[in-house]
């Protein structure tokens, strides 16, 4: 509890010393001293007497001959003037430098009085002692100097990493690259695609940082550079659209697609190269907006088929039992580890390539409009559009013109012909590879693109090239469009047993063809020749070739029945013309006479002969001489 | 049919506006106007396009009306160095400037279209008469839909005749517009082409001009 505060007056207590009490009470105090009588006083107190004595011994007696005289004079006269005594001790003072003076401007001119130094011996040394002193003072003087090195080393360390100049530098290189602006004190840059010609919602924006005002005070670390960029938190890490293309037999729905994660790749470290950084979150962004725009078609575009998009998985059939899979895989480095699948995933690189290349193809439509001309009409618009006025195109025309493809749609049509030109190459690959007997060549052309595809095959018999069969593949899109050796065309099916059976058949014809070369060689006439013959039972595709020869001299007759299915016989019948009996006038040579009978079938395995036509090759021959 | 009656209702059938901005280069600095307008627009990575345009203007006076100076005017220009190419027909409005006009463009009705060949005849036939022809020659840039043009007038001697001999230059300097052609009312583009412009400032000075004055 706080007191009341009290009052307290200060004032000088009364200093004066009571004289006398008067009898009735009144005090008398002694009056104070005036000013003059309180600085005597004082002077009174100054013993200049003791001073002189302490500096100089000379004239001590005479100072006390006088201290005496002042005594004795003191108590004579005791209200003399009170500087007396002052004036006394002053006037002694005096004489006592005069005559100090006096002494020095002798010594000064040194004919009467010299002053001579008083030599003092020199102390002992001891060794040992001055060697510890001398190595202390060495180590002082080291460490002075080294603290001094240092600070050079420092300084010159960080003249060649971290100066200013290095961050001009660095940031010019940083301007050839990227576009940077100014705002403020911060320095921005721009890692969009917009002035390529993106139309996409998301835009990064780094800025630039300088690493010397982050790196502690003293401390030389060992950056590459000087400058530093952040990248915006959506953009860190790597990412890459992985394209796969499998087969699924069996899973024709796309509901059960199973999400498979890739293998993870290594995130960006922070001490990278800016331009590392950049590029990789450069390419970051260019993944996303391909993927958005891959989704964004899967879901509105109604195709012939349904299209599947789940999380960050894009899937559709390309063909019954093949699935084209489009993932987007970004990894930021913070995800924990996942177990690795067993079967690695295979990445399809042409197929992520052209993805890339479309996406750009559309930023490139979007900056470079043709230019008009003349200048005076609308930009924007294509060169036939701009003519669709003045030619009076139709509506259906116009509608036409406008309907452009999406990238989800020309990924899969790349897709489809990547998909029908491996099977296609596998196909023939096979055939050529089993069969012997006609070899099988094919060239496939280097002209060809991510659409269209062509290969030349060539049948021949080996040693018997003179009869060769031509055929020309297209690879399309889905279909397979064939150039046969007369110059007909037909069309396949992107089913690859068709092109099987398709090449079976024309083996057959091949042969068909090589025995109607034999027969000019040997001189033989050919009676028929037939390509679909219709009589035998009907195969399951393909048709029967069937050519007939008959000998020069007209005994011996060959058949030869080339089937895809049931492959190929010979039959050879052998005429005695003396036999016949009948013959009737319209028959003009004896080869004629018999063209039914007995045919008598060759067996073609037992034969000599490299292949086939080898084979018949040689038994012609032996038939020639034999009649 | 009078341009001032007919500006209403061309609001109606196809309400598009010019938005332009009009300056001028001397001959000689014109390579580096050139090479800041590459830098600045799009395509910077291609060569420059050039054009080459011959222009005729052919008007219709009514003498039906006692306005005598307010005639009809079409602009028929036909590119040369792309005889493929449509003619276009063009109309430009009356541009609305005075002291009350705050834009920072000049902005104007305007109707572009293409036509076929025989344009000319077709409109000789309808009566208009040909006032004025020129050959314009320069190079063309786009930054989105803005269009900067700089381009050099020649006159020509024999009207009609577009051959080199029969041109002749009309003054030192090339003319530099900068055009936007947009529906009405979006006074953000103003703006755009106003900031557009004030990055080619110690090179060119693009403003609006009052044709009136001129």
């Amino acid at each position: 509890m706080a007191a009341p505060s009290v009052n307290v007056c200060v004032e000088a207590a009364l200093e004066n010393p009571i004289q006398e009490v008067k009898y009735d009470g009144q005090e008398v105090y002694v009056a104070p001293l005036t000013m003059s009588e309180n600085l005597s006083k004082l002077a009174h107190k100054i013993n200049f007497f003791k001073d002189e004595s302490e500096e100089k011994g000379k004239p001590t007696s005479e100072g006390e001959r006088e201290t005496d005289e002042e005594k004795v004079l003191a108590p004579f006269q005791p209200s003399l003037w009170p500087w007396d005594s002052v004036r006394n001790k002053l006037k002694s003072a005096l004489t006592e430098i005069s005559v100090l003076y006096d002494v020095l401007s002798i010594v000064k001119e040194k004919h009467y009085m010299v002053t001579d130094p008083v030599s003092q011996d020199a102390p002992e040394l001891k060794a040992p002692l001055q060697m510890i002193a001398k190595k202390k003072s060495l180590v002082s003087v080291c460490q002075i100097l080294n603290t001094g090195a240092d600070r050079l080393k420092r300084v010159q360390a960080e003249m060649d990493s971290n100066t200013q100049d290095n961050f001009l530098w660095e940031l010019l290189q940083l301007r050839k690259n990227w576009r940077l602006k100014k705002v403020h004190n911060t320095i921005l840059g721009e890692l969009s695609y917009k002035s390529a010609g993106s139309r996409f919602w998301q835009g990064g924006t780094f800025e630039v940082l300088k690493t010397s005002d982050l790196a502690a005070e003293g401390d030389v670390t060992n950056k590459k550079s000087s400058l530093d960029v952040s990248i915006p938190s959506e953009l860190e890490g790597v990412a890459y659209i992985q394209v796969e293309v499998k087969s699924v037999p069996d899973l024709i729905d796309l509901t059960s697609a199973t999400l498979k994660m890739p293998a993870s790749l290594g995130a960006v470290s922070a001490d990278a190269y800016w331009q590392q950084k950049l590029e990789t979150a450069h390419n970051v962004l260019f993944c996303k907006e391909l993927f958005a725009q891959l989704a964004r078609e899967a879901v509105q575009i109604k195709g012939s088929t349904p299209h599947l998009v789940v999380g960050n998985q894009i899937l559709t059939n390309v063909f019954p039992g093949f699935q084209l899979s489009i993932v987007l895989c970004h990894y930021t480095g913070k995800e924990k580890k996942v177990n690795l699948s067993p079967t690695k995933p295979e990445h399809n690189h042409v197929l992520e390539h052209s993805l890339h290349q479309l996406l750009r193809k559309v930023h490139d439509n979007n900056l470079n409009t043709s230019p008009p001309h003349p200048v005076n009409s609308m930009l924007g618009m294509t060169k036939r559009r701009r003519l669709a006025g003045p030619q009076a195109m139709s509506r259906q025309e116009l509608v036409q013109m406008t309907h452009s493809e999406s990238i989800l749609e020309q990924i899969v049509k790349q897709t489809r012909h990547a998909v029908l030109r491996i099977r296609s190459m596998n196909v023939i690959d096979q055939l050529a590879i089993t069969m012997q007997d006609p070899q099988i060549c094919a060239h496939w052309s280097c002209l060809n693109n991510s659409l269209e595809s062509s290969v030349r095959l060539t049948i021949t018999s080996y040693c018997f090239e003179a009869n060769r069969t031509p055929l020309i593949l297209i690879i399309g899109i889905d279909n397979i469009r064939v150039i046969l050796r007369e110059g007909g065309t037909c069309v396949l099916s992107f089913e690859e047993n068709e092109l099987r059976d398709f090449l079976q058949w024309q083996i057959c014809q091949h042969h068909a063809q090589s025995v109607q070369t034999l027969a000019k060689l040997h001189g033989w006439q050919v009676l028929s020749a037939i390509v679909s013959s219709g009589h035998g039972d009907i195969e399951t595709y393909g048709t029967t070739s069937t050519v007939m020869l008959a000998s020069p001299k007209g005994n011996v007759i060959l058949a030869f029945h080339s089937s895809p299915v049931n492959g190929s016989k010979l039959s050879v019948k052998k005429v005695d013309t003396s036999l016949e009996s009948n013959i009737s006038p319209a028959v003009t040579a004896a080869k004629w006479a018999s063209l039914a009978g007995e045919f008598k079938e060759v067996n073609l395995s037992q034969l000599e002969g490299r292949n086939l036509t080898g084979k018949i090759d040689m038994l012609m021959a032996r038939l020639t001489v034999l009649s | 049919m009078e341009g001032s009656s007919l500006a209403p209702s061309l609001k109606n059938i196809a309400p598009q506006q010019e938005y332009l901005l009009q300056g001028s280069i001397l001959d000689a600095h014109r390579d580096t106007l050139l090479h800041r307008l590459r830098g600045l627009c799009d395509n910077a990575e291609s060569s420059f396009e050039m054009f080459n345009d011959y222009e005729a203007v052919y008007t219709l006076r009514n003498s039906s009306t006692t306005q005598q100076n307010d005639p009809f005017l079409f602009r028929v220009r036909r590119a040369l160095d792309h005889p493929d190419a449509a003619d276009h027909i063009r109309y430009l409005g009356n541009a609305e400037i005075g002291l009350g006009d705050r834009r920072p463009t000049l902005v104007r009705a305007c109707l572009d279209v293409a036509c076929s060949k025989n344009v000319r005849e077709f409109l000789t036939e309808m009566g208009f008469r040909m006032d004025h022809d020129y050959v314009a020659r320069g190079v063309f840039f786009h930054k989105g839909r803005m269009k900067v043009m700089v381009y050099k007038i020649y006159k020509l001697i024999q009207p009609g005749i577009t051959d080199a001999k029969n041109l002749e230059q009309l003054g030192n300097s090339h003319v530099v517009e900068l055009s936007v052609v947009a529906p009405l009312g979006q006074e953000q583009i103003g703006e755009d082409m106003k900031n557009f412009a004030d990055q080619l400032k110690p090179l060119v000075l693009l403003e609006k001009l009052d044709h009136k004055n001129l």
